[in-house]
């Protein structure tokens, strides 16, 4: 018997339990997950002790009591004293003379005397535990109901089941709810870093655009200005050379015209010509370098993760390398590029231009005197490409080295790396089927390895 | 005969922008050219120059640390940062260590380039005449800073003021005011040598008063301490207030006291030299104080116009 049974009291009067407000089953099992036990109250009417197994018998019969398996005997005073189920009545009456023998005799002869009582305010998973180890097969008892008053209703198994059930499925709902949270959570971290390294790029791209765009843009205003001078030339040549010819008229100002034109050939010669094709060959290069740069921030800043693609890996350096390209610059770091013969590879090119970004970043960051060197190389092997970022910075300590592509590990100063990079560029790798490596020595440089499949994560070996 | 074109150097490390800026000041001056760094220092040491234009990112050596040099082996040089990307350190070492005439950034805009290296150019042609006919002696001398300064100090709070009276030598009268109508009526009843300014919002009044104040005072040099990082108010503080030194906020304790020792000391040397105001000539600003300005203040600029008005008769 439970706790719970035990400590229930004796108390008043049963006659109330039939005025309390009818509950119906569906209410009840709505409301089950909220409120535990107290949710599932069917307010069903009790027999008395001395009431006879006929009349009880006649009682089942009641369409109110078409759903219960048992119905609850309560004594005066609120107090249940057994339950008497439809399986033991029936095991009764199959008998020869059964109802004859029993009939007229008080219900309590045939009732089940340890009947399971449960308090209202059980929770549902209390309740199922009790249940489970108190239950018989077949099932042939619903359960009783206290509260403090004595006598409160019954309630179903079936019920139970029915809001563990749902309890089950609202938990596996909060799960699902609680992964997608933190799958979003990951992406965004993943996008937040990608903004972290674009950020610090911004300002090296923006000098990078801004530079061939000064001398464009003073190139055009220079030869509008020519431009200008050389229309107002060849005007006030034809007008001499019209009067010289006796096409026109000599204009009064003849002699100004004359002197117009010595004064602006000297500003518009063969020379300065010669000089604006050079300028305008100049703005035609800036311009070029500014749609390249352009190009390259499309591509990196793509956020589609499905694309894949068939793309060359060394060309994905190349650009990478141009991203970074004034970071490197201004510390004189000198760049040697092995790239061998790849074939295409299949792959998500804006996701490997990030990892790509990230290792020559890291690479650039780590060096800190003034012979600073990376080494990026490329090489197929079998099915494989391998990728090389190697710079001879000042290394990763070895108790560093383990936890490089752990999230959030970061050695750099607050606000200057967040961690993820690495880890990032690890799922990026692993997503690819592939594999990323590191191996450094304090003082001397880091290698980092990069190995994809070329056939993609579809083709990758188990 | 008329006076030898002024030279100007122009530094970057896109031989592009070189080849571009040499055609655009073909006649107006005697044009230099370098990609690097410390060629153009040597170049200084070498031979006047008059004006030294340099881009900021350059591998080996940034701009600013080019004209820091420039500034020590020939002061009188006219100093111009002209770069495509402009990051706060860049800006406010370009301020407290460059100390640069303008910032101006790529892409530029040719004719206020112009006009902008030959104002410049002008400046250093008279300073550099100055200091021939005046040698030794006065860049020598040291200036007595302390006499009869007076230094007010803009800051809502107090605790600036504070600071600041601690850092200076008793002799120096420090003001303090709570708000601009105060400072601007401190200034125009007194000869103020410094303002040092706590900036709390980029499009204040301050900011302005700054900028306006510069026209009114060029003697009167600014200290400008602030927590916001905005370069672009920076740069408008540079080419339309000269702003003399920017501290991010809080401004630790001995560069404060550097600049203002600086500052007195410059503010000095103006007083003497009054022809060398020029090299504190600002730019127009972008745009009139704002709308908001109150009936007080409006009451306090012209008390601080015609000060200025009756200083110049």
């Amino acid at each position: 018997m439970t706790a719970a049974l035990q400590a229930f009291p004796t108390a008043p009067i049963a006659s109330d339990v039939a005025s309390r407000d009818a509950t119906n089953d569906a209410d009840a099992r709505d409301r089950a997950p909220l409120s535990g036990l107290a949710g599932l109250l069917l307010p069903t009417e009790p027999v008395r002790p001395e009431t006879s197994v006929l009349d009880v018998a006649q009682q089942f019969l009641d369409s109110r009591h078409a759903g219960l398996l048992s119905l609850p005997v309560v004594a005066v005073g609120g107090r249940p004293v057994g339950m008497i189920s439809r399986y033991e009545l029936m095991r009764v009456f199959l008998q020869p003379y059964g109802r004859e023998l029993y009939g007229r005799r008080p219900i309590t002869a045939l009732m089940d005397r340890a009947p399971l009582v449960l308090p209202l305010s059980t929770s549902i998973d209390e309740a199922a535990r009790t249940i489970a180890a108190h239950v018989r097969s077949p099932i042939t008892d619903d359960f009783v109901l206290v509260d403090d008053a004595g006598y409160a209703g019954t309630g179903l198994v079936l019920d139970v089941l029915h809001a563990v059930e749902h309890r089950l499925a609202e938990r596996s709902r909060e799960l699902e709810r609680a992964y997608a949270r933190l799958k979003a959570s990951q992406s965004q971290l993943v996008q937040s870093e990608k903004m972290a390294s674009l950020g610090q790029m911004v300002a090296g791209l923006v000098h990078e655009i801004n530079t061939p765009l000064g001398y464009v843009r003073n190139n055009v205003e220079m030869t509008r200005a020519a431009l200008g001078d050389a229309a107002r030339l060849v005007s006030a040549q034809q007008a001499v050379i019209d009067a010289l010819t006796g096409e026109a008229e000599p204009d009064d100002d003849l002699d100004t015209r004359f002197a117009e034109v010595g004064h602006l050939r000297t500003r518009v010669d063969a020379a300065a010509l010669d000089d604006l094709c050079g300028l305008l060959d100049d703005t035609v290069h800036g311009v070029g370098q500014i749609g390249e740069l352009v190009l390259n921030l499309k591509d990196f800043s793509r956020l589609d993760q499905a694309g894949l693609q068939k793309a060359d890996i060394n060309r994905l350096v190349e650009s990478a390398l141009r991203i970074v390209a004034h970071v490197l610059r201004k510390r004189d770091i000198e760049v040697v590029l092995k790239l061998g013969e790849i074939p295409p590879l299949d792959c998500a090119p804006a996701q490997i231009n990030q990892v790509l970004l990230n290792l020559l970043s890291n690479a650039a960051q780590a060096i800190e005197h003034e012979r600073g060197r990376i080494v990026v190389a490329t090489q197929a092997l079998d099915r494989r490409v391998l990728v090389v970022v190697e710079d001879n910075g000042k290394g990763i300590e070895a108790e560093h080295l383990s936890r490089v592509f752990d999230p959030f590990f970061t050695t750099k100063p607050v606000g200057q790396g967040t961690g993820m990079g690495l880890a990032i560029s690890h799922q990026i790798v692993e997503q690819h089927g592939g594999a990323i490596r590191v191996s450094s020595k304090p003082g001397t440089g880091t290698r980092f390895l990069v190995v994809l499949p070329v056939s993609g994560a579809a083709g990758a070996a188990p | 005969m008329s006076a030898p074109l002024p030279s100007v150097l122009f530094v970057d490390d896109e031989e592009r922008i070189l080849r571009s800026l040499r055609m655009l000041f073909r006649g107006r001056c005697e044009i230099l050219t370098t990609t690097s760094g410390r060629e153009a220092v040597e170049w200084v040491r070498r031979r006047p120059v008059h004006v030294v234009v340099s881009d900021q990112r350059m591998p080996g050596m940034t701009g600013v640390e080019v004209l820091r040099e420039v500034a020590a082996h020939s002061p009188a040089t006219m100093r111009i940062l002209l770069t495509g990307y402009a990051d706060m350190d860049a800006v406010t070492a370009s301020v407290n260590d460059g100390e640069i005439y303008r910032f101006i950034e790529k892409p530029w805009v040719a004719q206020y380039l112009v006009d902008t290296v030959e104002q410049a150019a002008r400046v250093a042609r008279h300073d550099f005449a100055l200091a021939a006919a005046r040698p030794a002696a006065s860049a020598a001398s040291p200036v007595d800073t302390a006499v009869a300064a007076r230094v007010a100090v803009l800051d809502d709070e107090g605790a600036l003021a504070a600071q600041v009276r601690e850092l200076l030598p008793a002799a120096v009268r420090v003001e303090h005011a709570p708000d601009l109508e105060g400072t601007l009526e401190l200034l125009a009843d007194h000869d103020v040598a410094v303002v040092i300014a706590r900036l709390s919002s980029a499009d204040g009044d301050v900011a302005d008063a700054l900028k306006q104040l510069k026209r009114l005072r060029p003697a009167t040099l600014a200290i400008v301490v602030s927590s916001l990082r905005d370069s672009r108010l920076l740069i408008g503080l540079i080419n339309e207030g000269q702003v003399f030194r920017f501290l991010l906020q809080p401004a630790p304790r001995e560069l404060l006291r550097r600049g203002l020792a600086a500052a007195l000391e410059r503010h000095a040397h103006l007083r003497t030299q009054s022809d060398l105001l020029q090299r504190h000539a600002v730019d127009a600003p972008r745009h009139e104080p704002v709308a908001t300005t109150t009936g007080r203040l409006l009451q306090a600029w012209r008390r601080l116009r015609e000060a200025a008005m009756l200083r110049i008769a």
